[in-house]
This record gives structure tokens, sequence and C-alpha cells, in this order.
């Protein structure tokens, strides 16, 4: 063993050990997440461009209920001015000012939404208070309640109930959910959604208050977030009652009622729009989200521990972008750690140094059986074309270009096909490694030709073998909190493989390499 | 595994972490590393010193040159390209003998003046290179086997393999190409390599596959006991070009020619572990004794003395 790497390796170790220790023994920083249930972060990011005219950027904000708790709100301005504005128990930000370039601005928070859905009301006959039958029963252009199309499909299918109005309800949502079909594309309006048959989310939804409205209930449109872990959320709308003292919610997209689903963000009521802006050339946004780990207390002791120093360089107080790609990156140093173990301590040969990180990395939201057969077929479809293409040949460089067309063609099929078979997003992460899986195909193909088929499929193997180990990594939720929670342990990390550089003893391998020395002479000799 | 191990470290036996973080990482500094690496430069650095290499016939260093360097080959019936950068044996092509523009390969194989043309193309684009980098093609002499060695080999030539550790002999194998390695000196390609005390000349343990062997697998001729013919001038080349490239462990590839006599191939800075399991002997004890014996300043008579010394107590068991 080498002396100098094992002092300095130990050394690395014990200083990132000592300071984990300290935050979690001294500061009491949890180690393990605990588990806590649809915790979510949520950061609106909007570029707003303007040419120096004054102008405005409202976007709705989420307001605390029973079925959502709001809370570590923050949000960054870019040389406007912030306000939030309430109007009927609507918050919305506001920034406003001159807009001359382009602006970034942000708002974040923290939702802990209920996993048990709400119970139906009870005290039905309850009347609604003024101000609501003011503001949600007119029928207006978005809500025709009172055209004759809309009314005689009321008393025709749900006369009124006085003693069933939840069932008067749910026949309205029955029908628009099951006659009316759903179309990205198709028409935002009620009318027209009604007498097309089709129409889009905004478009059943609005069919659906008009209808609540024509059968005297107050109604009106809500919209919000379906949250995904490590996806930009998804906005929808659906229709809100008032009934028995309570706004109901139900969907005749999501096909809910009376209780939103346990991923479903409520952002505004009373129309579907979430950003507006006035006196801007362009405006994009988008809201990113995060799956926590940590209950609310938890989260707040990593954010703004007791100690000054720790609190300035603490990675949750980071944008939710930036902890999503560190989440990631952090893991990194574990893949490492692998895979040296498997090289210089195992002896197994692979096909490029990191290539099976990489391949880990990539696959990593998807299961691991699926992503292995999608990369193997990429593969063999690249083998395959390599074996045609060695017979026109070409010079290596536009070769190679040929595979990489090959491999991005091939990506690109399997999206198609996955979409067809209902698998979202296969190939969502922009990390894909293309040019690596290019290499690969060259690197086996020239493989098997130099050294035969069976040291390539051999080497191939043990990649394959690796990545698989790596996945887990990527996967296990409590790895993945220890090390962003804990960053110190990549110092750690950094050791342990020093000492390992310093190993010069034998690999798991050369044991069975060198077989003929650890036999007796009578055996191995002649 | 405990045991495993104990007996592979009772037998001396290098392993890979050990060679890289202990040999050739010390003792062969990076900057060296072109002398060994690039074929074309070894012959160059060899040739000033008058240690004899295969004849180069033509050289292209760019792709407009290989139509050049075809028509320079016009003359002769048999040749060998290969890259400047290529490893173990990676991106050679053979020629045994032509008839027009149509070429014969080894194991009969016959490709016409345009695969020649490609093949040549790959390696100036760097194909076999180590880093993928641009490459230069050359031809060499194609060499013969030498008589005695022709019974034990099929399609192509043994090389000699000599590991050369500051200067003095440590190990020798000969690598004998057979039908399945089609002509290659490469052992994980299936040829047999068969262990060389380096003070007798004469082969004393073969394998094949990692498993002894006693006859070469298509010939059925034994393999241990031969003498290698001009085994002591093959040894000297090996340490006198060891000494050129500087680095102080290396493995020189010789072969010995028909009409030529002893060549050197190319020298290799990281040498392969195989040559323990041919000798069935391993390296450590041996190069233990070097850093033990040898003084700065000998001459290579005096080294190659010292290495067939260290090799014989080794032999007898007389090294710790």
């Amino acid at each position: 063993l080498n002396r100098a790497a094992a002092v300095a390796g130990s050394i690395l170790m014990a200083l990132g050990l000592s300071i984990f220790a300290w935050k979690t023994l001294v500061l009491k920083l949890p180690v393990l997440p605990s588990n806590v249930e649809n915790l979510w972060r949520v950061e609106l990011e909007i570029e707003a461009r303007g040419a120096g005219q004054r102008g405005s950027v409202r976007a709705a904000l989420p307001s605390p209920d029973p079925e959502q708790e709001v809370f570590d709100e923050r949000q960054s301005s870019d040389r406007l001015v912030f306000t939030i504005r309430t109007e009927r128990g609507q918050r919305t930000g506001v920034w406003s000012g001159r807009f001359d370039g382009v602006h970034s601005i942000s708002h974040g928070f923290r939702v802990q939404l209920a996993d048990t859905p709400l119970a139906l009301p009870t005290d039905l006959a309850q009347k609604p208070p003024k101000e609501i039958v003011e503001a949600y029963t007119k029928s207006t252009s978005r809500f025709p309640s009172d055209s004759p199309e809309i009314r005689e499909l009321v008393s025709s299918i749900a006369p009124p109930a006085p003693n069933d109005p939840l069932g008067q309800m749910r026949t309205l949502l029955g029908y628009v959910t099951d006659e009316i079909l759903t179309v990205a594309t198709g028409s935002d309006d009620a009318l027209l959604t009604l007498s097309s048959g089709e129409g889009s989310a905004l478009g059943k939804s609005r069919l659906l208050v008009s209808l609540l409205r024509a059968a005297d209930f107050p109604a009106r449109i809500a919209a919000g977030l379906r949250l995904r872990a490590e996806k930009d959320a998804r906005a929808t709308v659906w229709a809100e009652g008032w009934v028995g003292g309570r706004w109901l919610p139900l969907s005749p997209t999501l096909g809910f009622f009376g209780a939103r689903p346990p991923d479903l963000l409520l952002l505004k009521f009373g129309s579907g729009t979430l950003i507006e802006e006035t006196g801007l050339e362009a405006i994009s946004s988008r809201y990113r989200v995060l799956r926590e780990s940590l209950d609310a207390k938890e989260v707040a002791s990593f954010m703004v521990p007791s100690n000054p120093l720790l609190a300035a360089v603490s990675l949750y107080r980071l944008p939710v972008g930036s902890q999503a790609a560190l989440r990631i990156l952090l893991i990194l140093p574990l893949g490492a750690l692998i895979i040296t173990i498997f090289r210089n301590l195992v002896g197994l040969r692979t096909f490029g140094t990191f290539m099976p990180l990489l391949i880990a990395l990539a696959l990593r939201e998807l299961s691991l059986s699926l992503g292995l057969s999608l990369v193997g077929s990429v593969i063999a479809l690249g083998i395959v074309s390599r074996l045609f293409l060695d017979r026109l040949q070409l010079l290596l460089v536009p070769r190679l270009g040929v595979l990489l067309c090959v491999v991005v063609l091939a990506i690109t099929a399997q999206s198609l096909i996955g979409r067809s078979y209902e698998v979202k997003d296969l190939f969502a992460s922009v990390l894909f490694p293309v040019v690596i899986l290019t290499m690969l195909i060259e690197r086996f193909s020239i493989t098997s030709a130099e050294e035969g088929v069976g040291a390539a499929v051999r080497r191939l193997a043990a990649s394959t073998l690796i990545a698989t180990c790596i996945y887990p990594a990527f996967r296990f939720e409590a790895l993945e909190h220890l090390m962003f929670g804990f960053p110190e342990l990549v110092i750690s990390t950094m050791g342990v493989l020093i000492v390992i550089g310093g190993y010069t003893g034998y690999r798991l391998a050369e044991l069975w390499r060198f077989r003929s020395f650890t036999r007796p002479p009578d055996e191995a000799g002649l | 595994v405990t045991t495993l191990v104990g007996r592979l470290r009772a037998a001396g036996v290098l392993g890979m972490n050990r060679r890289n973080a202990v040999f050739t990482l010390h003792w062969n500094p990076r900057r060296l590393y072109p002398r060994v690496d690039d074929k074309l430069e070894t012959k160059r650095l060899l040739r000033e010193a008058g240690i004899p290499t295969a004849p180069v016939l033509a050289v292209a260093r760019v792709h407009s040159e290989v139509r050049r360097l075809l028509q320079e080959l016009d003359s002769y019936s048999s040749f060998v390209i290969k890259p400047a950068h290529g490893a173990m044996g990676n991106g050679i092509l053979v020629v045994f003998e032509r008839d027009g523009d149509w070429f014969r390969r080894p194991g009969g194989r016959w490709i016409d003046r345009r695969a020649l043309f490609y093949h040549s193309a790959s390696i100036i684009s760097g194909a076999y290179a180590l880093g993928g980098q641009p490459d230069v093609a050359f031809a060499e002499e194609r060499l013969e086997v030498h008589p005695d060695l022709a019974a034990i080999t099929t399609e192509g030539v043994p090389d000699v393999r000599v590991i050369v550790y500051r200067g003095v002999p440590v190990m020798s194998m000969t690598r004998l190409p057979t039908r399945r390695s089609r002509g290659r000196a490469n052992l994980h390609q299936g040829a047999v390599g068969a262990g060389i005390e380096l003070d007798t000349g004469r082969t004393n343990h073969a394998v094949l596959d990692g498993r002894p062997v006693p006859v070469h697998p298509d010939t059925q001729e034994g393999v241990v006991g031969r003498l290698i013919p001009e085994f002591a001038q093959a040894l000297e080349i090996a340490v006198r070009a060891a000494d050129e490239t500087e680095l102080g462990y290396v493995g020189a590839d010789v072969v010995i020619d028909a009409h030529h006599g002893p060549l050197v191939l190319e020298l290799n800075a990281r040498p392969g572990l195989a040559i323990q399991i041919a000798n069935r002997m391993g390296l450590v004890p041996r190069l233990r004794a070097v850093d033990e014996r040898v003084r700065p300043g000998l001459g290579w008579p005096e080294r190659i003395a010292l290495g067939c010394e260290i090799a014989r107590l080794a032999r007898d068991g007389e090294l710790a």
C-alpha cells in the first residue's frame, strides 16, 4: 500500500466525516429523510422582455386552504417592484415597473398537499352568501348559462333535485366527462364544445360551469398545477361549484369530484389564466417542482442552521433548478467510487472509463429493465449498421458521424413508439449520452474485430454490470438526501478514492488470471 | 480468497495495480512515452543508435499520400501495413503475396487494392490509435520466420518479448502465432506464449489461453525445451533499445528474421503481465533483486550478465 496515499486519503476521509459528525451530532441535522408525504417545493420562473415601457407581470399565488398548506414564500424581482394583491381571497403577485431588456423574476414556495381527500359537505341546505351569488351565478359570454341549449340540457338530464344537489352535480359532471371528448386542440368555448362534442380542458370546464350555473349552483373556473417529481409542473384547469357551505372541486378531464387529487395544487379561481402581463414584448414562464423529503422543520434546520457559516453555504437556499441539478451532480462521486472499485479492486474491463456512470445517469428516470433494453436496442442497431458501414469503407470521422445519426434516429423512433405505448418522456433527459453511445458502438465493433466477439461481449457485459450497480444510487432517495444535505461527504469519497489509488495489491480477477500460480504444482504443471 | 492472495504473493506474481503504481508510473515518465508510442519515432531513435529494426518501405502521413504509399509498394510482393500509434497489434495488415492488384493475407484471404487503400486511410484517421488522434500509416518489410521456429509457428512471425527493468533484462518469452490468432503474436488472441530462460535461451514452459500446453496447437510440435535462435543477440538489442528510450520498465519485442537476424519490432511502456504465466514465474522477486544489485554506470554486457544471473537464481529458488 502507498503510505502517502493512505495518509492523504485518511485525512480527507476524516475531514469529511468530522464535518458530517459535527452537523449531525452538534447541530442535530437529520441524517435520514423523515419520509414526509406530499411536500413540494415549487418555483415559478419568468423571463419578461420589454422595450423600456412601464408594465406589469401578474402571477396567481397559492392560498392556504384545507387541502393545501403554503409556506416559505420567496421571490426575486430583478429591478421591478413586487407587491401581493388580494382580491376576493385570490392572491396575485404583481411585478411592476419599467421593463427594459430581459428581467428574470421568480416566486417560490413550499406546499404541503393533503393526502386524504376532504369529506363531502353534509349541510346541503345552506344558502350561498350574497357576494358569492353575485359574482358566480350570472350568465356571461364565457359561461352562457342562459342560452337555450344549456337550459334544455340541464332540464333534460339533471332536473332540479332539492334533496340531492350533489347527485345533480354529479350527473352534470358525468355528462361533460363522458359525452364530450377531451382534445388538446379543441375549443375553449362552452357552446362550441357542447355542439361539436369535443373541447379542450378549458372548454369542458367552462361548459360544466355554465351547466352548474344554469342549475342554480354558484360555479367558477379553478386553475392550478399538477405536481410531478423532477419535472416541470403541468398547468391545468377544472370547475368548482358552491354547495353545502364550500366550493366543491370537480373536473371533467381529471375525473375528480368533491376533493382535489393529492398531486393537484390550486393557484387561482375565477379564471384559467395563471400569468398575465401588460406592456411587455415577450414573456416566458415555467413552474419547476421538486419533491421534498424533509418536513418543514427539518428543511428549516438545513436552510437556516444555528451556525451562520453553514447558513451561508446551505444548498437548500439555492433556486429549485440548481437544487435539482446539484442533487444529481453530488451522486456522481459515488458513481466514480463504484467504477473505481470494479476496475481496480475487482479488475473488470469496460468500454470507456466513465461510460457506465453516464449510462446509469441517463437511465435514472426510467425503470432499469426498460432503460437497459432501450439502450441495448440502440446499441444493437448501431452494431448492425456498423457492419454495413464497414462494407462502404468510409473514413473514420464520417463513419462515426453516420453512427451518431443512427443513434439519434433510433432514439427518435423509440420516443415515438414510447408515446404510443404511453411511456412518456422516454429520453427527456438532455444528458442522454448520444455521443457516448456512438463511441461505445464503434469501440465494440473494433474490439470484436481485433480481439474477437467474445472479448467485446464480455467487456459490454462488464460495462452493463457496473451501470446496473450505479443505477440504484441515482434512485435511492435517502442517498440523494445524504449527499445533498451533507456535501462534505464528497471530500470523504475523495479520500476513499485516494486510498484505493494507492492500493498495489492484486485485483480479484487476477486471482483467476494467475490461477496457474495458485494451484498445487502437480495440477498446474505438466 | 486470502489463501489465494497469499499463494500469488508467495509466487511473486506482479499484479496490474502494482505494475501501474510502482513500476510504470515511477520508472516511465510521461514525457518519454512518445519515444515508444510512435513506432516511427522508435525506429528513428534505434537506427541512430545502430540497433537493427525492421526496414520501413513507405510512409503516408496524410490521406493524400496513401496513393503514393501503395505505388511505392508496387515492387514488393509481401509487406506489412501498420499504424505508427497502434497498440496490442491492432491495425496491422500483413500481405503474404500478391497477384497484380490482389493481395493475400494470412489465412488465405485475398483482398483488393481498394481494401488496402481503405485500411491505410483508416489508420491515418486514427481508427487504431490509442486516443483516436490522427495517425501515420507506414509499410514495413514483411519479416520471415526463422527456420528453427517454423515448426512451431503458423501464419505469422513469432517474436521475443523481453522485460527490461532499469536496463536489466528480467524475463522473456516468445509468442508463437496460431491459426486462431490469425498470425498475430498476442496471447489473448490465441497465440502460444512460451517462457524463455534468459541464461540458456531455451523455452521452459508454454501456455495457451492461460493453460499449460506441451505442443503448438496447429503443428503438434513440442514448444517446450526449444532453443531460440540467436537469442543472445536478441537480448543484446532488446537491452540496448531499452537504454535508448531511457524508460525504466520496458517490454521490448524482437523478431528473429530469417535473413536479417534479430530486429527490434517495437517497444512498450506498459508491457503486459501474461509473461509471468508463460514462464510460470513471478516478476516481483526478480525486480526486487535488480533493485538490490544494479549499480549506475553498468554497461549493457554487465547488465545482461546480471539479468541472466538473477534469472538463474530465481529458477533455482534462491531468490527470496
